[in-house]
């Protein structure tokens, strides 16, 4: 195994016998950096809630050798609601970041695109006609694959072009708004109650169930999304030049939508609709890391994860009463967007 | 005398100050033309001029008043400019559009009278768009178009007309035809014009006076027998030119002069390597190539000419498998190019699409890299083999001082020398080049070919370009093959096929065909457009009934 230098700085090229590959190594340090950082958070948000537990008594607890009740509190509904914030936000994030480099525009992700409108209306249907929280990720899950599926065969014209996705996306996205509120309306307010709850998107509640689910999605999809990179980033280049690199772009896409929807369509499933992650991460992880490289969705994930988790802490636990995350991320995802608005109409 | 003047105005972007310290007078009643390199600010003292832009210090005087403190109805009614590239309002006709020239003397709520009735069509009458009237400018060719957008602006009456570079993206006939009608304008009606170009012959062709900006700074200005001149051309575009005098007109031509010694064309390999048998192609539904045959030989560099839309951008990209033909098949080397993966292609075949758009944040390294991709697997990232490959691309394309810039950062011609360093590592047999010169000045356009030749001669690659310019096809060609009409109507060495017959024909211009006193290369001397003018009833004042 030879480790040459690379002469670029920051780079790394590895080459052995059965593998060759260049390391962005500044990016994949920054995304160990943050990891670090989202290490420390979640250790801190363990021990915050109305019974404080302190650190020791937290890292005991995790082991298996705290008091019955540190255990309980820890185990049983802290570490939960930590692991679900984590695992969501990234997941949130990765999929903004596939969404934005697939129609190379930073003013899209799967909220605003349609795709958690979809889903949303799916579950709320599934609520409000009494089939109970059981197969609920099944519903959002179906939601936000149909939902992916109409966007892509109305924009479809011999090819898909990203501007007519995105203006088809958001067409169905308002009318599966619409839906959802005829459907708030249509029911009897104490059936409507727990769904509108749920479509404010919280991480309030999650048991370990919920995090089987997700461990599962990320350990199929993580690796997918790592492996898509190169496509996304020839994407970047334009359809003519990635086409003239020898890339099969249709199917590319199809495949980057099908992840990308994946990704966002198991987080709702667990936590509702949380605006506004997908959309500003992966501008934090280009602001820090420059344009994409490999190890870049690693960053990508790792931020988004620390995103929701402080979100979480801040929704829990900062005000007078604990409100959804998917507020707090909401409050500041918003005014973020209009900047990004903004600043895209001076550049104009 | 002059009514638009500007008094020593510096403009700035972000970035930095563009232009500095122009005081210029334009004169009234002539033709003034600004040339200059890419990037010297001739565009940005165009839109300052026409109020578009504020400078950081000075003044633009219209008629004696500060032209920022005049309302932009009354600038509108004494001036009209013409954008580069503008982009039409979707659905809108010929007459819709030119009557929206009328704006600035029309007032809220009043319907158009007979006095804008009549200057639309007086516009499109100067402009020989009567019969086109009725139809959508998006439907309409480049040269069309560009002459509906003049109406416009000639609908809008004004004794100034600033128009910045209108000859771009038009063939060589339509250039001519711009040109003569700007000319008309100014000699029948008296109008006074400015212009952008980035010809320097079409300059010396169109205007009686010429203001060479460099940096941003007046270099030169003068009558254009003062501008063109062999020392002046070196201080503003770093390349040796010959001035010619063209026989027929007299006026200054400038030959850019190749900057090595060109080796004679490699003869051409045993096998053809395109090989174009009856193809149809199309965009959704509608037949842009019809039955189209033709041969382009191994080793050597073959350009495809011929008028806006006569297919030649259609043929290069069926070659390169991004269109699909509706009958008939393209070979390379012998092979369908639809038969196996796009990436075994890719190995083989380079592309350099019209204009590609460069990501933000990529520097010149990362971009000719991703020239190595059809190389690559998920495993086999980045061999000891692709790091050569793109050190040999960025040595060849003279880059190795910018590859850690951004590429966005670059000038056009860098920009231009990036995206073939790109196609070069990828190390392909052949390379495929759609317009690669459309937007570049003098000096990068012979750089740029001077580069591709150098490629083809050095390391024998086949070449294929699509070109517009034809003088520059007709230097930097082995071969050429000319198109009309969604059809191949000649093909072979420039010298036999570029006859003063087929320039008439297909091209609709007369041109003074002579030799290069260096290289013994064909040279192409258009002298004016064939096309049917418009009536010269039309010159005359309007009838008013």
């Amino acid at each position: 195994m030879a480790l040459a230098p690379a002469r670029r700085r920051g780079h790394l090229t590895i080459r052995t016998r059965a593998f060759d590959v260049r390391i962005n190594v500044r990016v994949l340090l920054l995304a160990a950096g943050v990891t670090g950082v989202l290490a420390l958070l979640a250790t801190w948000a363990m021990t915050l809630g109305s019974y404080p537990v302190p650190y020791t008594d937290v890292f005991w607890s995790l082991l298996g050798r705290g008091n019955e009740e540190h255990e309980f509190i820890v185990r049983t509904l802290r570490v939960p609601r930590v692991l679900c914030a984590i695992g969501i936000g990234g997941m949130l994030a990765l999929s903004g970041a596939i969404f934005q480099g697939l129609v190379r525009n930073p003013l899209v992700s799967p909220d605003i695109i349609g795709i958690e409108s979809g889903a949303t209306l799916f579950a709320v249907f599934w609520l409000v006609t009494g089939r109970g929280w059981g197969l609920l990720p099944f519903a959002a899950f179906g939601g936000a694959f149909l939902t992916a599926a109409l966007i892509y065969v109305l924009s479809w014209k011999g090819g898909v072009s990203p501007n007519r996705l995105i203006l088809v996306g958001i067409g169905i996205g308002s009318c599966a708004a619409a839906g959802t509120t005829y459907l708030t309306v249509r029911y009897p307010v104490e059936i409507v109650r727990p769904a509108q709850v749920w479509t404010m998107g919280s991480v309030y509640g999650s048991d370990w169930g919920d995090v089987r689910v997700l461990g599962v999605a990320i350990a199929f999809l993580l690796p997918l999304a790592v492996g898509l990179t190169w496509s996304l980033r020839t994407l970047q280049l334009g359809e003519d030049v990635s086409r003239g690199l020898g890339m099969p772009l249709e199917r590319t896409r199809l495949l980057l939508i099908l992840t990308g929807c994946a990704l966002s369509a198991v987080t709702i499933s667990i936590a509702g609709p949380i605006g506004f992650v997908a959309l500003m991460t992966p501008h934090l992880a280009r602001m820090l890391a420059g344009p994409l490289s490999g190890s870049m969705m690693l960053l990508t994930g790792a931020l988004g994860a620390t995103f929701l988790l402080a979100a979480d802490v801040v929704a829990q636990h900062a005000l007078p009463v604990a409100l959804p995350v998917g507020v707090i991320t909401s409050a500041v995802g918003a005014p973020y967007f209009l900047l990004l608005l903004y600043r895209a109409n001076i550049r104009m | 005398m002059s009514r638009l003047r500007s008094d020593t105005i510096t403009l700035a972007y972000d970035a930095g100050p563009i232009v500095r310290d122009v005081a210029l007078a334009i004169p009234d009643g002539r033709i003034t033309t600004i040339i200059g390199p890419n990037g010297c600010g001739k565009s940005t003292l165009l839109r300052a001029l026409a109020r578009l832009m504020k400078p950081a210090s000075g003044a633009v005087i219209l008629d004696g008043q500060l032209i920022h403190q005049l309302p932009t109805r009354e600038v509108a009614k004494r001036l009209g400019l013409l954008h580069q590239q503008p982009t039409p309002p979707g659905g809108i006709t010929v007459e819709g559009l030119v009557a929206r020239g009328r704006y600035p003397h029309q007032s809220f709520l009043q319907p158009p009278s007979r006095r804008d009735a009549e200057a639309v069509d007086r516009a499109l009458e100067l402009t020989g768009m009567q019969a086109l009237r009725q139809r959508p400018v998006d439907q309409l060719s480049g040269g069309q178009r560009q002459r509906a957008w003049m109406a416009m602006a000639l609908a809008q009456e004004t004794a100034l007309l600033l128009l910045d570079e209108p000859t771009t993206f038009l063939d060589i006939a339509h250039q001519l035809e711009v040109i003569e009608l700007v000319q008309r304008l100014n000699a029948e009606e008296g109008r006074t014009i400015v212009m952008v170009l980035h010809d320097v012959n079409e300059a010396a062709r169109a205007s009686h006076r010429i203001v060479a900006l460099a940096g941003g700074r007046i270099v030169r200005d003068g009558t254009p027998e003062e501008v063109i001149e062999p020392g002046l051309l070196a201080e503003l575009y770093g390349v040796e030119c010959d001035v010619h005098r063209d026989p027929s007109s007299g006026l200054p031509v400038c030959v850019p002069r190749s900057r090595l010694d060109v080796p004679p064309a490699p003869s051409p390999g045993p096998q053809p390597a395109f090989v174009v048998d009856h193809l149809q192609v199309g965009y959704a539904g509608t037949p842009v190539l019809h039955d189209v045959s033709a041969l382009v030989p191994s080793g050597q560099v073959t350009a495809i000419v011929g008028p806006n839309a006569c297919g030649k951008s259609t043929l290069l990209r069926a070659c390169a498998r991004l269109l699909a033909p509706t009958g008939g098949v393209v070979r390379f080397a012998g092979d369908d190019v639809r038969r196996g993966s796009h990436k075994a292609l890719a190995r083989r075949l380079a592309l350099l699409t019209q204009g590609p758009q460069p990501p933000s944040g990529f520097l010149v390294e990362d971009l000719v890299a991703a020239g190595r991709i059809p190389h690559q697997s998920l495993l086999r990232q980045w061999r000891a083999h692709d790091e050569a490959a793109v050190e040999h691309a960025l040595q060849r394309c003279d880059l190795c001082d910018l590859r850690y810039r951004e590429v966005q950062t670059l000038s056009g011609g860098q920009r231009q020398r990036a995206w073939i360093a790109m196609a070069l590592a990828q190390q392909s047999e052949a390379l495929l080049l759609d317009e690669p010169t459309t937007f570049l000045d003098i000096a990068a356009q012979v750089d740029l070919l001077e580069l591709v030749r150098e490629l083809n001669r050095r390391e024998g690659r086949t070449v294929v370009m699509v070109l517009h310019d034809l003088a520059m096809a007709a230097r930097y060609a082995d071969q050429v093959i000319v198109m009309s009409h969604g059809a191949v109507v000649a093909a072979g060495p420039p010298a036999d096929v570029l006859t003063s017959d087929l320039l008439r024909e297909v091209f609709e211009i007369d041109a003074c065909l002579s030799t290069d006193p260096h290289t013994g290369a064909l040279l192409i001397l258009p002298n004016h457009a064939l096309t049917p003018q418009a009536p010269q009833a039309a010159m005359l004042e309007p009838v008013r009934s």
